[in-house]
């Protein structure tokens, strides 16, 4: 049997626009969305082993021109109000892209009630900011150049400093279709940029790989990790592990549920809510996002306002079971005596949690300050 | 130019375009119906919404926090024959409106019956990060229910707190961390009056759980100053105690 050539024409063009995504390249569609970028070069971002799918928003697609684009805005001084400050002087590359200090300062000299959140892998995160008010990167974005005490720069002023640029209009140009420079499309950039920034060498991912071996206290330290914690005679199941996988699992080797908890650290909570902030909910005060344990080592100081200034004191809260509150996790065993880790074992966990750093990460030229 | 691609690139186009998924199914589609199982949470006879304060059997004041469980698969009886409904549900009492929907050829149906957690095949030694992010099985998808690759996922997570006197502070924590495969429990519940799909329609039952009855049942009962926890990804005898006094706390009721 043959097959008539215009209905072989119409078949593989329609299979073509299929199998391309028909729906990036509708004449019909606003010219200057992201959707419509006759300029912009797809890029394709490669899933590291073990990772889940990452989800990108439909009308923000990854492209090359997008992503270099929004790597020029984050480190961009002149998003700030005098000019000295970019995302990343609070995202600091040596700190695996977070603060080294407790609490950020901004150009005033004003500072935050809490640590920078380090920005690696946050491409797969569902919520934003330490009390999830953000539900969307590019939400996330909007606020620090424009917080008082940030980078307090109005967003009006952001795009007209852009536009007057010599070089923004044409970036934005290629990344979206036109000229068009926009507080949306801004964040838009930055999102894709941030999209990018992906960590998947640390030694803990070599090994997963097969391509390394763990020495003998990395390995207690990741049986410790995975162990339930708590004395098996006052704990129901407790084994005397870190009690670490629960809120910092495995799976997806993101290391974080992504849940908001109050893990003890305080028992009252007026100083900062925390999620309950965003919720409305009091029993949601003193609950924060569970951070990644990626960097962990690189990313001090710990803990939503950077109280803790080393690991060692982060597993001395954890041993001690912090204190108790209403809202307090019930993971913490703040009751029954803590985990009860030895200093051997504390030793070891902190020696496995060594293990997730990945320089290759922080040190990649393509995630480093452009100007 | 002869293009030599047209047939592999005919065959996948058909499905994508047909929506391969369904081509499984013996029902035609015009005689397909939706059930729609609505859930709802009591304590005792009482209607409970998570984070009130209620009393337990012993007199303890508690507080449930969190209410999580895996239901996989749901399926309906129709003349003594079982037909699968929804796969895999996560059920959070602590979102709106929690429902389990099933999609089932027109019939008469006279039973439901589901899995309280995930049945082994599915349980573990699949890799979390292998779903979709909506899927309920996915690393966000799970968020908090899954233990590791060996254990699996935490089929009920029953989270508060509680206090052994009236009138004190809640700060005693309770934390049911129930799963592993030999945890896994079928519930059988006869419907009190057929229940008939009809194509295109949706039609809806309700599924009442009381939460008190997953510490106190027929059998058995927890005492919460003595077994306020379990998490027993190592395959406990607390967390299948409660997973068995689960089965006797289910209710059904047509809308």
């Amino acid at each position: 049997m043959t097959q008539g050539k215009p209905m072989r024409i119409c078949l593989s063009t329609l299979a073509l626009m299929v199998l391309t995504g028909c729906e990036r390249c509708q004449d019909d569609l606003p010219c200057g969305t992201p959707d419509c970028a006759p300029a912009a070069t797809p890029y394709t971002l490669e899933i590291p082993p073990f990772f889940p799918p990452m989800d990108i928003p439909e009308d923000n697609p990854l492209t090359v021109e997008g992503i270099e684009l929004g790597r020029m805005l984050f480190w961009e001084k002149e998003l700030s109000g005098d000019g000295t400050m970019s995302c990343g002087a609070c995202h600091l590359p040596s700190a695996g892209f977070s603060d080294p200090n407790p609490v950020s300062t901004g150009i005033t000299g004003a500072q935050g009630m809490r640590n920078a959140m380090a920005l690696i892998n946050i491409g797969w995160s569902p919520s934003f900011f330490w009390d999830g008010r953000g539900l969307t990167l590019e939400e996330q974005i909007l606020e620090p150049v424009s917080h008082p005490d940030e980078m307090a720069l109005p967003w009006s002023e952001a795009v007209e400093r852009l536009k007057n640029s010599n070089t923004y209009p044409d970036r934005f140009t290629v990344a979206f279709g036109d000229a068009t420079i926009t507080p949306k499309r801004t964040t838009q950039a930055i999102a894709q940029f941030l999209r990018t920034m992906v960590s998947s060498n640390s030694k803990f991912d070599r090994w997963r790989r097969g391509e390394t071996f763990l020495t003998d206290d990395e390995f207690a330290g990741y049986e410790i990790f995975l162990r339930e914690g708590g004395d098996p005679e006052t704990t129901e199941g407790g084994a005397f592990g870190g009690d670490c996988f629960h809120c910092h699992g495995e799976a997806g080797l993101q290391f974080s549920d992504y849940l908001f908890r109050n893990n003890g650290l305080d028992s009252i909570f007026t100083a900062d809510p925390g999620h309950a902030g965003v919720t409305g909910n009091p029993l949601d005060s003193g609950k924060f996002k569970t951070p990644t344990l990626r960097n962990i080592a690189l990313t001090g100081p710990y803990m939503h306002d950077g109280r803790f200034q080393t690991l060692e004191e982060v597993i001395a809260h954890y041993n001690s079971g912090g204190v108790a509150s209403t809202t307090v996790d019930p993971f913490m065993k703040y009751s029954t005596g803590g985990l009860q880790l030895s200093s051997v074992q504390q030793a070891q966990l902190i020696a496995f949690l060594h293990t997730m750093t990945d320089t290759s990460f922080t040190s990649n030229p393509e995630f480093q300050d452009p100007h | 130019m002869h293009m030599r691609f047209s047939l592999p690139v005919f065959v996948p186009l058909v499905l994508i375009l047909t929506g391969c998924d369904r081509c499984n199914s013996e029902v035609p589609v015009d005689e397909i119906g939706t059930a729609r199982m609505d859930l709802e949470l009591i304590w005792g006879e009482s209607a409970y919404v998570l984070e009130q304060v209620a009393t337990d059997h012993n007199g303890y004041t508690v507080r449930l926090d969190n209410l999580q469980f895996y239901i996989a698969p749901m399926q309906f009886r129709s003349n003594g024959e079982w037909i699968e409904g929804a796969d895999v549900s996560l059920i959070d009492f602590g979102l709106h409106a929690p429902h389990i929907t099933s999609t089932l050829a027109s019939g008469t149906y006279d039973a439901v019956r589901f899995g309280m957690g995930l049945p082994p095949e599915i349980n573990t030694n699949i890799d979390p990060a292998s779903y979709p992010n909506s899927h309920p099985l996915s690393v966000i998808g799970s968020a908090g229910m899954f233990w590791t690759w060996s254990s699996g996922y935490i089929f009920v997570k029953y989270e508060g707190k509680f206090a052994l006197e009236a009138g004190t502070q809640l700060l005693e924590s309770v934390s049911y961390h129930c799963g592993t495969d030999s945890s896994y429990r079928m519930v059988t519940l006869e419907l009190p009056e057929p229940f008939i799909i009809t194509s295109e329609e949706t039609r809806a039952l309700t599924l009442t759980l009381d939460a008190a009855k997953a510490l106190n049942g027929p059998n058995d009962s927890i005492d919460l100053a003595v077994d306020p926890i379990t998490h027993n990804a190592q395959g406990s005898d607390l967390g299948s105690r409660m997973m068995d006094l689960l089965i006797d706390a289910w209710e059904i009721s047509a809308q």
